[in-house]
């Protein structure tokens, strides 16, 4: 494997990398999943960087990349915090909900019918929570009693 | 400088400046800090303004004993400021423009006359220069003593109104202007102040905005104003294409040639230094019409009985006594341009008696007591005229000293219905009360003295004044048939104004007492307001005996530059000891026989009327009624051929302005929506698309690169 | 230059297997995204795998259209043990493992799915990074992003999620136009590289065959190449010189980061208090939510 090779397949798995990414914050509805896709896109531009750094023989890249991680932990925090405000206005993480901006005599973005989910959710069996005495049956009550009496 | 020991230059400047001081002082602390006491300021810088004119007054008179009282007649004398026969003291201040060889006259007007009068090349140039002859001394004697008395006066009139600071801020500024008005010498400056004066007459005119009237008459006196003003403007630019310069005085160039001014005494030693013919009549006229304008004659006249809507310390001091004199004052000024054009004499000669005649025969029939003394006012306003129009320098100086008596007594008469409104409740119509000499005896007797004065009656101030006017048209009779027909209509009009002062007088104050139900209670004005009246009425009384016995006014007066010079034109100068026994007599049975038809009508019980009602009841009557009550129907006239023309024009102008002009330009206005209304459907709000739409134009950036330079 | 130009523009004609690749990994997506039947998930993932495959083949086995050049510049990386196809096939593994692990991110219908996803990919790309010699970013991405990231996602998550899949989650807005537009995206990318890279030797290759045997190389590629590494992003003391460009040359940028942190930290606690305040009713029925969460 030559460098230049590396350069060239890294290169290729970062642009598929902001590629995904940017297929999903395109496509996704959920503002945390669209988030995420954000964090992809930055992960393809870190990749290109740090092989090109590695081509031009300089930190610059693999510094740029530690400055991309700030960034993006603060890019993070605002725009969890922002999610969290909009879901407790509305409710639900659905960016589209969000479309008040549109022009006036613009229609609202409404969706087709959905089929009913044929997968619900499937739901876990509850561990009880921790350092609480537990609700104690009555079957259990009685026969603890009469192990004392025994 | 003068051997009485003050500074004539500060002087000079000090009475304008204390005025301007106080107008700033009330204008910015008047509202909030000094409110009922804004009128201190104003009396104390109108009263320091008097005491500095009189002191400036003092000045001049002396330097006029000075002088040797001789005036040359045939040889000229040697052209140089303060050595001519003229005595003028000038102050220049500061330069307010200056552009070098801006005057050339065009190639056809390079005549070897034109060359006479005017350089070859000048600079226009204006310095605020302040002067300081006869005539501006008396002008500024009589405007701040009158102002100082209006604004004692409106500390009691104006008592308790909320624009209470405002009204003595607009006092002050008016004296201001007033006084650079007669102090400056240069034409262009002389139209500032011209306007000025008119803008503070607005503001008090229209007063009480709040009243649609008063409004209505500002927007008129300012826009007949406007009129004449434009006359005057274009007499302004002849006199500059014709002289080359704006100035009164003469100058020194900067290589300390001499330039001479228009009315500088290097000039008027000489008579070839003018132009004649067309030209000058052309100036003069336009003068004229600035002067008609202002002094409401006619056909300008209509803005003036509208003006009363302002309060009447205003109608006394700027409608009566100081600002319609301006047009006296610019014609007197002129006396040399108007010399140069019997036309253009016999024009303003005109145009004043007939004023005089028409506002007389209109004030007979007028109910409204301040009407009556507006008419009365335009109507004297047509004396000055008439007698400055006579071209003799006893007619100027005539019309002058009626100007100056009759500031005393129609200020005293507009002051005393003033007292009365102020009384009654604002109510101003003679046929609602009577009898008021019971409850106002102060206002009652001042007013018989103003009336006095102004019927022209022994030996009251008006007598002196207007048999000077009357003489001097009679002596012109002699050698034309026009001043003939002139002085009759000046006797008739002495006739009218005793009838119309009489019944005023009569109607206001005798017969019962009987006062309209808003005067609750109706009571003498307070001693703010009826001690001004009394000095008023002390001078109505004397200032005219004093000043014709001792010839001191006309013999002051004419040492003024532009009448001194009066022998070089051919002029025989003063004929003061000169005493028209006959037109005195005339006059004054005249006068009698108006105040004795008056007394007759509307003395008493008023029964022997009954012929006159007799008359009155037939058509021709009732019309001639009509026609002196409607005031000729001048504003009917000017509203159908004048203002009606103009609304339909700028009716029309309004609608293709509205349709053509605004809808080319609306319709360049709608391609900016039309083409936003075609992206409007890219602004969904969501924000996947913005980012879609981004991308696209990432990818076709991206796309085109590579197309069109690949990286290779 | 206008050789080159008439070259590059001739080989996008010559590119259609690129084309072809990002078609497949297009209708893939486009399958794969949630549109609201579960339908075709198989045929996507098939068709996205097909289509990369291609791409793989196209890029690194070197089956372009040109004969891509360089390759006999020896390997100088922190895997110096490995041979030629192991060293190749760890950079297979991890990169195919990043690029299935994001498609997984962005595709799967739960959002806890994608989150365990993105950590997937994270810890793919920190191998890539390791592969680069890039170790001290492959250990802090992954403890940055997977460790403090991506857990806070996962809170948020927690306190935002409904019960169920949300009709959102279900969903994709416009799916065929944005894997489009990703396909094509990448499509673009990678043509410029192979323009870049390997550019078209037309002057070359006229004039004789063993033009073509020869690797071809952009001129300016060649010294950047050669240079030794091994004393520089490279060297032995890795860390010891990131941190001594770090807090010397970038000293300011870091203390600027440092800042940025703080402030992000501040406004994130004020947009959430501010919120939380100001509408106490809503506040209170979210959280009511979020306990059913």
């Amino acid at each position: 494997m030559a460098e230049v090779h590396l350069l060239y397949d890294t290169l290729v798995v970062g642009a598929l990398l902001f590629g995904i990414g940017l297929i999903g914050f395109l496509a996704r509805r959920n503002m945390i999943v669209m988030f995420l896709a954000v964090e992809m896109m930055l992960q393809g531009v870190s990749v290109s960087l740090v092989a090109w750094g590695r081509l031009h023989n300089d930190w610059g890249g693999q510094l740029l990349v530690l400055f991309i991680l700030t960034v993006a932990a603060c890019e993070a925090g605002i725009a969890l915090a922002l999610v969290l405000t909009l879901y407790h206005r509305s409710g639900r993480l659905d960016v589209a909900f969000w479309h008040a901006l549109r022009e006036a005599n613009q229609p609202a973005f409404v969706d087709h019918e959905l089929p009913d989910d044929p997968h619900p959710k499937p739901v876990w069996p509850e561990l009880p929570p921790a350092g609480i005495e537990p609700p104690l049956d009555d079957e259990i009550l009685v026969e603890r009693e009469h192990r004392i009496h025994v | 400088m003068s051997d009485a020991g003050f500074d004539s230059d500060a002087l000079m400047v000090l009475i304008p400046a204390l005025p301007l001081a106080a107008a700033v002082l009330i204008g910015i602390l008047g509202k909030v800090v000094l409110k009922e006491r804004s009128h201190w300021p104003c009396v104390l810088a109108i009263a320091g303004s008097f005491v500095a004119s009189c002191f400036l007054l003092m000045d001049v008179v002396s330097l006029d004993k000075q002088d040797p009282h001789s005036i040359p007649a045939a040889e000229h004398a040697k052209p140089s400021e303060h050595s001519g026969v003229g005595i003028e003291e000038l102050n220049t201040l500061w330069t307010w423009a200056w552009v070098t060889d801006a005057y050339r006259p065009a190639g056809g007007q390079d005549t070897t006359a034109h060359k006479a009068v005017a350089p070859a090349i000048a600079d226009f140039r204006i310095d605020i220069t302040l002067r300081a002859d006869p005539l501006t001394c008396i002008m500024l004697c009589m405007v701040t003593f009158i102002a100082t008395l209006v604004a004692i006066y409106a500390s009691g009139y104006m008592h308790g109104d909320p624009g209470y600071w405002r009204f003595f801020a607009y006092v002050s500024l008016f004296v201001f202007s007033m006084t650079m008005l007669v102090s400056v010498s240069n034409f262009a400056l002389l139209y500032v102040f011209w306007e000025a004066v008119g803008v503070c007459s607005y503001l008090l005119v229209g007063f009480w905005y709040e009243k649609p009237e008063a409004a209505a008459a500002g927007k008129k006196a300012f826009l007949v104003n406007r009129v004449g003003d434009f006359g005057f403007a274009l007499g302004v630019f002849l006199i500059w294409t014709t002289y080359g310069t704006l100035n009164f005085h003469d100058t020194t160039a900067a290589d300390g040639s001499l330039v001479m001014g228009v009315l500088g005494q290097a000039r008027l030693s000489d008579p070839a230094l003018f132009v004649g013919g067309t030209t000058a009549t052309l100036i003069a006229l336009g003068l004229m019409t600035g002067a008609a304008g202002k002094s409401a004659q006619f056909p300008l006249h209509v803005w003036l009985p509208d003006a009363m809507e302002g309060p009447t310390p205003v109608s006394a001091l700027i409608h009566a006594a100081t600002m319609v004199t301006a047009g006296v004052y610019l014609v007197t000024r002129c006396t040399p341009l108007f010399h140069m054009t019997p036309t253009a004499q016999q024009v303003v000669a005109v145009i004043g008696g007939f004023t005089a005649l028409l506002a007389g025969l209109i004030a007979i029939t007028q109910n409204d007591l301040k009407r009556v003394l507006a008419y009365s006012t335009i109507s004297q306003l047509g004396y000055m005229f008439l007698s400055l129009g006579t071209g003799t320098l006893v007619g100027i100086v005539g019309g002058m000293f009626h100007l100056f008596t009759h500031a005393f007594f129609k200020a005293l008469l507009f002051l005393g219905a003033g007292s009365v409104m102020h009384a009654m409740h604002h109510v101003i119509d003679m046929r609602r009360f009577s009898g008021l000499r019971h409850i106002m005896p102060w206002t009652c007797w001042t007013f018989w003295f103003g009336s006095l004065a102004l019927a022209g009656v022994v030996p009251f101030a008006g007598f002196w004044s207007k048999d000077v006017i009357l003489a001097s048209a009679h002596d012109r009779a002699h050698d034309s048939a026009l001043f003939e027909v002139l002085y009759y209509a000046g006797l008739f009009t002495a006739f009218l104004t005793a009838f119309y002062t009489f019944r005023a007088l009569f109607m206001t104050f005798y017969g019962p007492l009987h006062t309209p139900p808003e005067a609750h209670h109706a009571h003498e004005s307070p001693p703010a307001m009826t001690m001004p009246l009394v000095i008023l009425a002390f001078c109505s009384l004397a200032v005219g005996a004093w000043f014709e016995w001792t010839h001191g006014f006309a013999a002051f007066l004419v040492r003024t530059p532009s009448l001194a010079y009066a022998p070089v034109y051919g002029e025989h100068g003063v004929h003061q000891d000169v005493f028209h026994w006959e037109v005195a007599i005339t006059s004054t049975i005249v006068a009698l026989a108006g105040v004795g038809l008056a007394a007759f009508f509307y003395l008493g019980h008023r029964k022997e009327v009954t012929q006159l009602g007799k008359f009155m009841q037939s058509p021709a009557g009732l019309w001639l009624y009509d026609l002196s009550y409607g005031k000729f129907f001048f504003d009917q006239i000017y509203a159908a051929t004048i203002v009606l023309p103009l609304r339909c024009l700028a009716w029309i102008s309004s609608w293709f302005d509205r349709w053509a002009i605004d809808g080319l330009v609306n319709s360049v206005g709608r391609v900016p929506p039309a083409l936003g209304a075609l992206l409007r459907a890219l602004q969904t709000g969501m924000v996947q698309f913005y980012a879609l739409a981004m991308v696209l134009g990432l990818l076709i950036l991206l796309g085109s690169m590579l197309i069109w330079q690949p990286l290779g | 230059m206008s050789g080159a130009d008439m070259g590059g523009a001739q080989d996008l004609g010559a590119q259609w297997p690129y084309a072809l690749a990002m078609l497949l990994f297009a209708a893939g997506m486009w399958l794969l995204l949630p549109r609201g039947e579960r339908g075709g998930r198989a045929v996507g993932a098939g068709l996205a795998f097909a289509g990369l495959a291609l791409l793989t083949l196209l890029v690194h086995f070197g089956l372009t259209i040109h004969e891509a050049g360089a390759r006999r510049i020896e390997f100088v990386g922190p895997l110096p043990a490995l041979g030629g196809w192991t060293r190749d096939g760890v950079f297979l593994v991890l990169a195919a493992m990043t690029v299935g692990s994001a498609i997984g991110a962005v595709t799967f219908r739960s959002p806890v799915y994608c989150a365990i996803w993105f950590a997937m990919t994270l810890l793919g790309t920190a191998g890539l990074f390791m592969v680069q010699g890039a170790q001290f970013l492959a250990v802090a991405t992954v403890v940055v992003y997977a460790g403090a990231i991506l857990v806070t996602f996962l809170f948020v998550l927690m306190l935002a999620q409904p019960e169920g899949h949300a009709f959102y989650d279900r969903i994709s807005w416009e799916g065929p136009l944005s894997a489009c537009a990703g396909a094509v995206m990448v499509g673009l990318m990678t043509m410029t590289l192979s323009a870049a890279i390997e550019p078209a030797p037309a002057a070359d290759a006229q004039e004789g065959n063993s033009a073509a045997a020869q690797p071809t190389v952009a001129k300016w590629l060649e010294p950047k190449l050669a240079a030794d590494r091994s004393a520089n992003v490279l060297a032995s003391e890795h860390v010891a010189g990131l941190g001594a460009r770090l807090f010397s040359t970038h000293l300011i940028a870091v203390e600027i980061a440092g800042t940025l942190l703080l402030i992000a930290l501040v406004g994130a606690i004020a947009i959430v208090a501010h919120a939380e305040n100001k509408e106490p009713s809503t506040a209170a029925s979210s959280a009511a939510g979020g306990r059913h969460g």
